[in-house]
């Protein structure tokens, strides 16, 4: 067999391996993190008992939601109520190929690239699998065939198709600014260039606004509203499906820092770690950390918004999409159109 | 030799996985289908090839769009059609017209079918009423028209390497991508794009006073 052909395919899944893992373990920990931080804000004391300071919390989880009874309603439409969990997972997983994690490294004498796929139009790919996701919600809320879950999945579709637009027009003046749709030539031109968020600001701001929407987190989780809708779209789940819209959700969360961080904090750049003259090797694992460093602030920024602002009722949050969001976009795209045409960037 | 070890080893896995998940053929399922497909293209070195996966692509893609029309229920028709133009979209990338790929996939298979989807939930369409065959002239008026099609496309696909407008070389290097696509719309059918733009609004406007009237 041609030997390239087989270093790509045993090279790409050793890093799908690594990279699941990776986000598997993020995902576990993120639901710790965020039971303890919600106590923390709450002054209560979290889940604390399985394990030094509850670190075993999640092992825990992953094994009950194993052994649960697997209810099927039997009223439900039969494929798609099966199929929808997985619609949900998949893209939400997807995504996280694209990501740059750091600079490309040399490991046994081959130049490898800490991202699975190197994309040409590697954003343009994120908005793809981001929109996907909401097949997931929308099916499960209609395939329950129960009226909470399709309110959910009813409201799941409208809130996804209106924020698409504005945390589409957010990236777009990262794009300008680095005249190039592929991640680690965004990075590059940050490291060139200073960071976006510096000349960026409102950008990042709509675009972190947008993601907390299209995650389905407070105070935009109004798919699952347990306070209107019982639980939403998976008020009809139990066991292991119920787990996999958990799973997403977070998997969706780290997705969306690591494309935050990609795109307005330089991505896997540290400023003035050139000029310290480190062994490649070592500059090269300061880079990751930074970036790891990045994502898990922008996590904990998303666990802090969601434990800190109540939720917004529908009409405000569909006013808020429409009439702040997106003209706020517009007009940071003339903002940034301007610095480009003077040449600043 | 190697590929029948390999065939035991899933074998053996299969069974283990579905003793420990008796209730859970998927979990078993998944890691012996992947391992299988590993397998497969190790051994079998055509499996790898474009012309394989464009065969299959299509089979899929003209399986999608009958049972868009053929399938019962509305909903389960939405869900093919989005099938369909993912295989769309993966003909565009084996095309390297990875731009259009990634378009198709936002624009068609991301936008246009969630409001697709959130008529159907909307309307809340009973499963027979998706099919309604027509009678009489129409139905004559399709199968006419159908056939009329499938020549068409019989005479295209046997003239295939005597028209130019059907030779690779026509669409010109770097077709299909944001480059490409970006310099052809603003400079070449400037016109046409932003004509189209300002239909499409009238179409919005319209649109906004029919509903508002009907509120009264």
């Amino acid at each position: 067999m041609d030997p390239v052909l087989t270093r790509l395919l045993i090279e790409s899944a050793v890093k799908i391996g690594l990279l699941f893992g990776l986000v598997m373990t993020t995902v576990a920990y993120m639901s710790l993190v965020e039971r303890r931080v919600s106590a923390w804000i709450q002054d209560r004391m979290g889940p604390n008992r399985v394990g030094p300071w509850g670190l075993l919390q999640p092992v825990a989880d992953g094994i009950k939601f194993l052994f649960k009874e697997d209810i099927r309603p039997p009223h439900a439409h039969r494929t798609l109520y099966l199929l929808a969990p997985m619609l949900v997972f998949v893209p939400a997983l997807v995504t996280t190929s694209i990501i740059p994690f750091g600079p490309p490294v040399r490991l046994f004498g081959y130049d490898i690239r800490l991202q699975i796929a190197d994309v040409d139009n590697g954003i343009l790919v994120v908005l793809a699998f981001a929109s996907m996701g909401v097949y997931g919600i929308a099916l499960a809320g209609w395939a329950s065939r129960n009226k909470y879950s399709m309110m959910g999945g009813i409201r799941s579709s409208s809130q996804l198709i209106s924020y698409e637009l504005a945390l589409g027009l957010s990236i777009v003046g990262v794009l300008m600014g680095a005249g190039s749709l592929r991640l680690d030539d965004i990075v590059r031109h940050q490291m060139a260039h200073g960071w976006n968020v510096l000349w960026q600001l409102p950008g990042f701001i709509i675009f972190m606004t947008a993601s907390f929407a299209e995650t389905n987190r407070l105070p935009f989780d109004l798919p699952e509203a347990e306070t209107e809708l019982v639980a939403g779209y998976h008020t009809e789940y139990s066991g292991l499906r119920f787990s996999m819209f958990y799973m997403a959700e977070y998997a969706n969360m780290f997705t969306a820092c690591c494309v935050a961080a990609t795109l307005f904090f330089g991505g896997y750049h540290v400023p003035g770690l050139d000029r310290l003259g480190l062994p490649s090797g070592l500059a090269a694992t300061v880079q990751v950390a930074a970036f790891a460093i990045k994502v898990a602030f922008f996590l904990f920024v998303f666990v802090w918004v969601r434990w800190t602002i109540p939720r917004f009722r529908y009409d405000q949050l569909m006013n808020l999409g429409w009439k702040v969001l997106l003209p706020l976009a517009l007009l940071h795209l003339f903002w940034v159109g301007f610095i480009v045409m003077r040449g600043w960037i | 030799m190697p590929l029948l070890i390999g065939l035991i080893l899933l074998v053996v896995t299969w069974t283990v996985i579905r003793a420990v998940f008796p209730g859970r053929p998927l979990v078993a399922l998944v890691p012996v289908a992947l391992a299988g497909a590993a397998l497969l293209v190790l051994f079998y070195p055509a499996l790898a090839t474009v012309e394989f996966w464009a065969g299959l692509i299509g089979f899929v893609a003209i399986l999608s769009a009958l049972l868009v029309v053929i399938h019962p229920n509305p909903m389960m028709s939405v869900l093919f059609l989005i099938l369909n133009l993912f295989c769309v979209a993966l003909f565009y990338l084996m095309l390297q017209a990875e731009f259009l790929a990634a378009l198709q996939i936002i624009v068609y298979a991301g936008a246009i079918m969630v409001l697709f989807l959130f008529v159907v939930m909307l309307l809340n369409l009973k499963a027979e009423e998706g099919l309604r065959i027509g009678t009489g002239p129409q139905r004559w008026g399709a199968f006419g028209l159908g056939l009329l099609f499938s020549g068409l496309m019989f005479w295209a696909i046997q003239n295939r390497g005597r028209l130019a407008y059907f030779a690779p070389e026509s669409a010109g290097g770097g077709f299909g991508t944001a480059r490409e696509v970006a310099g052809l719309l603003f400079t070449r059918h400037v016109f046409a794009f932003e004509a189209v733009s300002i239909l499409l609004v009238a179409a919005m406007v319209g649109a906004v006073v029919l509903a508002k009237r009907k509120l009264g």
